[in-house]
């Protein structure tokens, strides 16, 4: 199995100059798979339809967190309604100022390990998969690589390459 | 005046080796102040190029005080560093500050003038970028919770830390360097500056109060919020705070005394920080010793090298000939001269490798007065202790005339622009050209009435 079998196709995507608030409606509605709506992350892609980065819901967390809050230990001193003000301060903000922009992405021929060993050396989630043409073709998400592991596991049948 | 005259009054000439050492040293400091590559890669390879030039040998380098490295100056600063990297995890800080904070009962200006005293003491205690490191993000927070502009709080506290800098040997490195070279313990610098730095706090928090007290407003329910914070939820490791506040107290008290037990202060800051490793229970000290700020320690390494360089092919004398040429060798007009140029130098340029170089330029200035002088009764003469302390007040001071006059503020105009607040160059300069110019001024009356007038 390659990334290209297990990786869901690409529906959605984001653009740099949209604002964060647009963003989140986007990343609210768009469809998963068939049942399910809202997803974590998605690549923002320029007018070319070249990915120059990728949101998710990490980088909204940081979009609320104030700078100085890394430099020290001062999360004991926040108040209530902090996050939700800065919240919507924050709403206008362009998605090119809090997207990700070195993007761990993966071949869509690349074999399930080479997923599996970007997923874990770069302690991300998901991965953007590209075609020859270097475009995203679509999202390959730890939790279906979790259910081919699994489902090896539990199916004695089911031996290594096909 | 003809040529071999000229030259059998110079013990120095100007060969070959005079110009190479010259170059180096010209082209290492207009590269540092044009910030094309890092001051501490062009120090160090300044340095090599002295050594491998033969402008200077290794064993001056290393080993020979007069043109090499002043290994007090860098074992003082490492074992600082040390000191306070080990202190910081135990939140002994952050609870200073939301401490403050509280005793300022949320009231906006009262807790920007207790800020600035605060951030002063610790300057006088700790180096300047250690104090803003760690005041900066509290008092960004404090703004926030207030709901006020944060510009006001940070430029308060940033021209505090170069202020509370200057009272002592420990407080600022042109200080720790300026002790090392004149042979000044701590207890000179509080007899000395100590006095007058009070003095124009005092005059500050005037100032402050003027142009920032009636604009800053907040809401009761906002000053709930610092009031309702728990100070005491911030110290994470109580066991180790106690360890560490005891070896502080045994530090300042070793830096009280060392002039009288005949320590260094490089002996008992070393001592201390071996001291609290030892305590500290750490199996692996590799990475509290990784957070030295190895770079700034390199940067004196290889200033004092290219230093040396010049001191030895003869570039300093030549220098301090030309500045008793202007003072006519009244030492009230050399303090001045030497004071507001340092104020104006430091505001440009990187006061490190500023007074790197005027240190060795007093010292030799001296050596032309009393030639028949030499070691400490020379570097204590009583008429050059204050060119030394004008030398320190400017160079000190003088941090605050720019952006880039301290590197205590250039971090906080980097964190300040993180958190979305740019603090302009003008606008740096608008608040603290006009604070560096009152500084200096009070530091010119003082050094005037207290060394010329009533000679105490």
């Amino acid at each position: 199995m390659k990334a290209k079998d297990l990786m869901i196709p690409l529906q959605e995507y984001l653009k740099p100059d949209s604002t964060l608030k647009e963003a989140a409606n986007i990343l609210r509605s768009a469809k998963r798979d068939e049942e399910k709506y809202g997803v974590k992350g998605l690549p923002v892609l320029d007018d070319k339809g070249e990915m120059i980065g990728f949101l998710s819901m990490g980088d909204i967390l940081k979009a609320v967190f104030p700078s100085y809050l890394s430099l020290m230990d001062l999360g004991h001193f926040t108040w209530d309604g902090m996050v939700e003000n800065l919240a919507k301060k924050m709403k206008d903000h362009k998605v090119s100022e809090m997207m990700t922009r070195d993007v761990i992405t993966i071949h869509e021929d690349a074999p399930l390990m080479e997923c599996v060993d970007h997923m874990i050396k770069h302690n991300v989630k998901r991965l953007p998969v590209l075609n020859k043409e270097s475009k995203v073709v679509g999202m390959l998400y730890e939790r279906d690589l979790f259910f081919v592991i699994t489902r090896s596991m539990l199916d004695e049948n089911s031996g290594g390459a096909r | 005046m003809t040529s071999e005259a000229a030259a059998a009054a110079q013990p120095f000439v100007m060969d070959n080796a005079f110009w190479t050492a010259t170059a180096i040293f010209l082209l290492a400091y207009t590269v540092i102040v044009s910030e094309k590559i890092h001051k501490t890669i062009v120090a160090v390879f300044g340095a090599g190029l002295m050594l491998v030039l033969k402008i200077l040998h290794q064993h001056e380098a290393f080993h020979i005080e007069e043109f090499g490295i002043d290994w007090n100056v860098i074992f003082l600063l490492i074992s600082m560093m040390i000191i306070i990297n080990l202190m910081r995890p135990t939140g002994v800080f952050e609870y200073i500050a939301i401490k403050s904070a509280k005793w300022g009962k949320g009231e906006p200006f009262r807790i920007m003038a207790i800020f600035a005293i605060v951030t002063a003491v610790l300057s006088a205690l700790l180096d300047n970028v250690t104090t803003v490191l760690l005041i900066t993000p509290v008092t960004l927070l404090i703004a926030d919770a207030l709901e006020v502009d944060p510009v006001p709080y940070l430029l308060s506290c940033v021209l505090a830390s170069n202020i509370g800098g200057t009272a002592t040997l420990i407080g600022d490195p042109p200080n720790i360097m300026i002790a090392s070279k004149a042979q000044l313990n701590f207890m000179d610098f509080i007899y000395h500056l100590a006095p007058i730095v009070v003095v124009m706090m005092v005059v500050y928090i005037a100032v402050i109060k003027l142009i920032w007290g009636r604009k800053m407003k907040t809401r009761d329910e906002l000053k709930e919020r610092i009031m309702s914070m728990n100070e005491h939820d911030a110290i994470k490791d109580p066991v180790m705070l106690k360890k560490s506040l005891f070896v502080l107290f045994l530090v300042l008290t070793g830096f009280v005394f060392h002039g009288m037990l005949h320590f260094q202060p490089a002996t008992v800051a070393l001592f201390g920080a071996g001291l609290l490793l030892l305590l500290s229970n750490t199996h692996e000290p590799h990475h509290i010793l990784a957070e030295v700020e190895w770079p700034t320690i390199f940067f004196f390494i290889g200033l004092f090298i290219i230093v040396g360089g010049v001191v030895k092919v003869g570039l300093i004398k030549w220098m301090s000939i030309k500045v008793l040429d202007i003072t006519q060798g009244n030492l009230f007009a050399t303090s001045m001269v030497i004071m507001w140029f340092s104020a104006f130098a430091s505001a440009i340029v990187d006061n490190i490798p500023y007074v790197a170089t005027m240190n060795p330029l007093v010292a030799d200035m001296a050596g032309q007065i009393w030639p028949e002088l030499s070691g400490r009764a020379l570097l204590h003469h009583p008429d050059l202790m204050p060119v030394w302390w004008s030398l320190a007040l400017g160079a000190c001071l003088g941090g605050n005339g720019s952006a880039i006059g301290a590197s205590a503020n250039v971090i906080v105009v980097g964190m300040s622009e993180k958190a979305g607040r740019k603090i302009s160059f003008m606008k740096f300069m608008a608040y603290g050209m006009p604070i560096m110019l009152l500084t200096v001024a009070i530091s010119t009356i003082y050094v005037w009435i207290r060394y010329y007038l009533l000679k105490i």
